[in-house]
């Protein structure tokens, strides 16, 4: 039997693809455990976007997956336009990543480190090395052996390890693991420099504040699976709202929205009420809530929206996994 | 699930996707460039204890004994003989240079097979696109390119102090004479030190010798004080006890016999080694280094472990290959011929002992009576399968394993 290998994407053809990642059923199994399930991903290009799961829901996985480091069981992908397995070499060609905690040759400088790299990529990569080196902000140090490096070194490290390749898709796994605060900031910075250069970064992090600082959209995963993808605002739109209420005679005013068409769960605290609306409600309930408790007597001192935080909409999102539909 | 909508760049539009050094650099081709070994080359020479381990090994252990005899022949030349000379090129050669210079080849080879998955660096690489071939390849002429010019130097040291330090006199079972003597030059010279040759050279006289009981007879009328030259194998009667004693022309005669006998093993005496067997023996332990490094790679990537790998190698030098190269195991003789390190000893120079000594003869390795026998097609055909074999099987572990 013969087969016919089709061809590779042009790279008009690649760069006319909408999409900087794009999975298709895309499935991992180690043994039993399916650490990938069937996962439809979409990463549009431009943009910073975060890869949102709990520990050991699969993140790694799937990026090792990505970048070829590991096989899939099923299922199609393309980096970049590029399908990959098929033609990596041409997808990875403009792919930077730091997958797990970044490690180096202990014995040889970060300069030296890149040395290597760099000439497993395009000639022109080693002219990158100084710049990237710039870049991260470790070039006083580049030339000292990695041994001596702090983890938050070797992340930056790893980082400039990616720019060596001029790339336009970034997938960092975890990059803020060792960085102390400002070595956190510097890194949010740079990746929206990135971002506004026009590339692409994939960020994967259980950490969902850095996520939503950084991120215009994200996926959330757990236990393999994507569960919500989009950008934040919209996913946020779909969570539930808290309103804050502080007032006088708690129960008494509980008993009046009891009362009332007003939906939701109304929660008796110290100093007043907390009141959680479904979903897609909207401000007019606000007023609502406000109205009928002064009419009823009861002294309103403040009332108050709880912005839903990523953080929050993920724990509600990933609480109500395994439970019974 | 939710959709993704139309999130565009934060700032400026996505970076083009362009040509930019993607299909001119060759990525996919399993050929590494010239930058990949040279880098892979930088990365194992700056491992300054592998270095330090195999400089001392390959060119201390050999420039460390030499220099240790040349200064005791300078201080006491009656006790301690010369530095140099053939024999102690010979046992160099084949009792050091040879074990040892596998054994850090293997050493280095099993390093540039399962450093760069230890120490992280694999997947970087991997994540360049490069061929994870290029990768696995690029590490062989880097590896090459250290252990050849090391075994190279300590060889050299062992050539230039072996002739250079060279006994004068040729010691012949005991007794000094001249250098490249032909036949009749050595029974002149055997008859001019009669007593010397009767007493220290082997010698054997049977029923076909000429007039043997006159050899005899001059024979046991030199008083040696270690008796005369053993082995004595004197298969006639030398006479009556009343026989005269022989003339001085007769134990002349009977010298002169005696060195047209160990005529054949005194041209195989030399005070330094010869350049064709310096060549051959450089070019042999070159072949040894490589074999050593390629299957040291191979192994070390197959198990991806540098430790585990080395003692592996070192048992197959020290302890299975001489068991192997010399037991006649029934039925299991052409497995033994599959040893790599028997068939390298077959293709030993002449004149060099093999394997811990034991005499490679004439014809080296395919002289040796000890060695299991093995052809030169044979022995060449186990060593190229033991390259490509590993080199196949590093490569293919690299190329499937997880990164």
């Amino acid at each position: 039997m013969t087969t016919t290998t089709p061809p590779a994407p042009s790279d008009e053809q690649s760069a006319q693809s909408r999409w900087a990642v794009e999975t298709h059923g895309l499935t991992k199994r180690f043994g039993d455990n399916v650490a990938v399930n069937d996962v439809e991903l979409l990463v549009p290009r431009g943009c910073a976007f975060g890869y949102l799961g709990p520990n050991g829901a699969g993140k790694t996985t799937l990026i090792r997956v990505l970048l070829g480091l590991t096989h899939a069981d099923a299922g199609t992908m393309s980096l970049l336009g590029h399908p990959v397995p098929r033609h990596r070499d041409k997808a990875l060609a403009r792919v930077g990543a730091i997958v797990d905690e970044p490690r180096f040759h202990g014995h040889l400088s970060g300069r030296q480190n890149l040395r290597i790299l760099a000439a497993a990529r395009e000639p022109a990569a080693r002219d990158r090395i100084g710049p990237s080196l710039e870049r991260v902000g470790i070039a006083h140090r580049a030339d000292d052996k990695v041994a001596k490096y702090s983890m938050g070194m070797r992340q930056r490290l790893g980082v400039a390890a990616c720019l060596i390749g001029d790339p336009q898709l970034l997938i960092l796994d975890e990059p803020m693991n060792g960085l102390d605060p400002a070595g956190m900031q510097d890194m949010r910075e740079m990746i929206l420099s990135l971002v506004a250069e026009g590339r692409t970064v994939v960020l994967s992090s259980h950490l969902l504040d850095e996520v939503e600082r950084t991120c215009d959209a994200v996926a959330i995963v757990d236990r393999g699976n994507v569960i919500r993808q989009g950008s934040i605002s919209e996913l946020l739109a779909g969570s539930s709202l808290v309103l804050q209420v502080d007032c006088s005679e708690p129960d008494r005013a509980r008993a009046l929205l009891d009362a009332t068409s007003v939906k939701g769960d109304i929660a008796v605290e110290p100093l007043g009420l907390g009141i959680t609306l479904p979903a897609g409600t909207q401000r007019d309930v606000n007023a609502e809530i406000n109205r009928v408790l002064v009419e009823g007597g009861i002294a309103v001192y403040r009332l108050q929206e709880i912005q839903t935080s990523l953080e929050s909409w993920f724990l509600q999102v990933t609480s109500r996994l395994g439970a019974p539909e | 699930m939710t959709t993704v909508s139309d999130i565009g760049a934060t700032g400026s539009n996505p970076v083009p996707a362009g040509p930019v050094g993607v299909s001119h650099d060759r990525r996919g081709s399993w050929i590494p460039t010239g930058g990949m070994i040279a880098t892979r080359f930088m990365e194992l020479r700056k491992r300054r204890g592998l270095m330090v381990a195999l400089i001392l090994v390959t060119v201390g252990i050999p420039a460390v004994f030499l220099v240790i005899r040349l200064l005791l022949h300078a201080f006491a030349p009656h006790s301690y003989g010369p530095a140099g000379g053939y024999d102690i090129f010979t046992g160099l050669v084949a009792g050091v240079l040879y074990v040892f210079g596998f054994i850090v080849a293997a050493t280095l080879g099993a390093t540039a097979g399962s450093v760069d998955l230890t120490e992280g660096m694999f997947r970087h690489l991997v994540v360049t696109g490069r061929s994870r071939l290029a990768i696995y390849v690029a590490r062989i002429p880097a590896g090459l390119a250290i252990i050849v010019p090391l075994v190279a130097v300590g060889f050299t040291i062992v050539c230039a102090v072996c002739v250079f330090a060279a006994p004068t006199q040729l010691s012949f079972n005991g007794v000094n004479l001249p250098v490249n003597l032909s036949r009749a030059g050595l029974e002149t010279w055997a008859a001019d030190h009669a007593d010397e040759v009767i007493c220290n050279f082997g010698f054997s006289i049977g029923p076909s010798s000429s007039n043997p009981s006159s050899i005899a007879a001059a024979v046991n009328s030199v008083p040696c004080a270690n008796g005369p030259g053993s082995p004595v194998n004197i298969q006639q009667s030398p006479g009556s006890p009343g026989q005269p004693q022989p003339s001085q022309a007769q134990i002349r005669k009977a010298a002169r016999l005696i060195a047209g006998m160990n005529y054949s093993d005194y041209t195989r005496q030399f005070l330094y080694p010869s350049n064709l067997l310096m060549v051959k023996s450089g070019l042999w332990l070159e072949l040894e280094a490589l074999i050593g490094f390629v299957v040291g790679l191979g192994l070390g990537s197959l198990i991806g472990q540098r430790t585990v790998a080395v003692i592996l190698m070192i048992v197959l030098e020290v302890v299975l290959t001489p068991i192997l190269s010399r037991a006649r195991i029934p039925h299991l003789s052409n497995l033994q011929r599959a040893v790599v390190g028997l068939a390298t000893a077959h293709l030993a120079p002449g004149g060099l002992p093999v394997l811990g000594g034991g005499g490679g003869g004439p014809g080296g390795g395919m002289g040796n009576p000890r060695l299991l026998p093995e052809s030169t097609t044979v022995a060449v055909c186990v060593i190229v399968a033991w390259l490509v074999g590993w080199t196949i099987l590093g490569a293919w572990r690299m190329m499937t394993r997880d990164a």
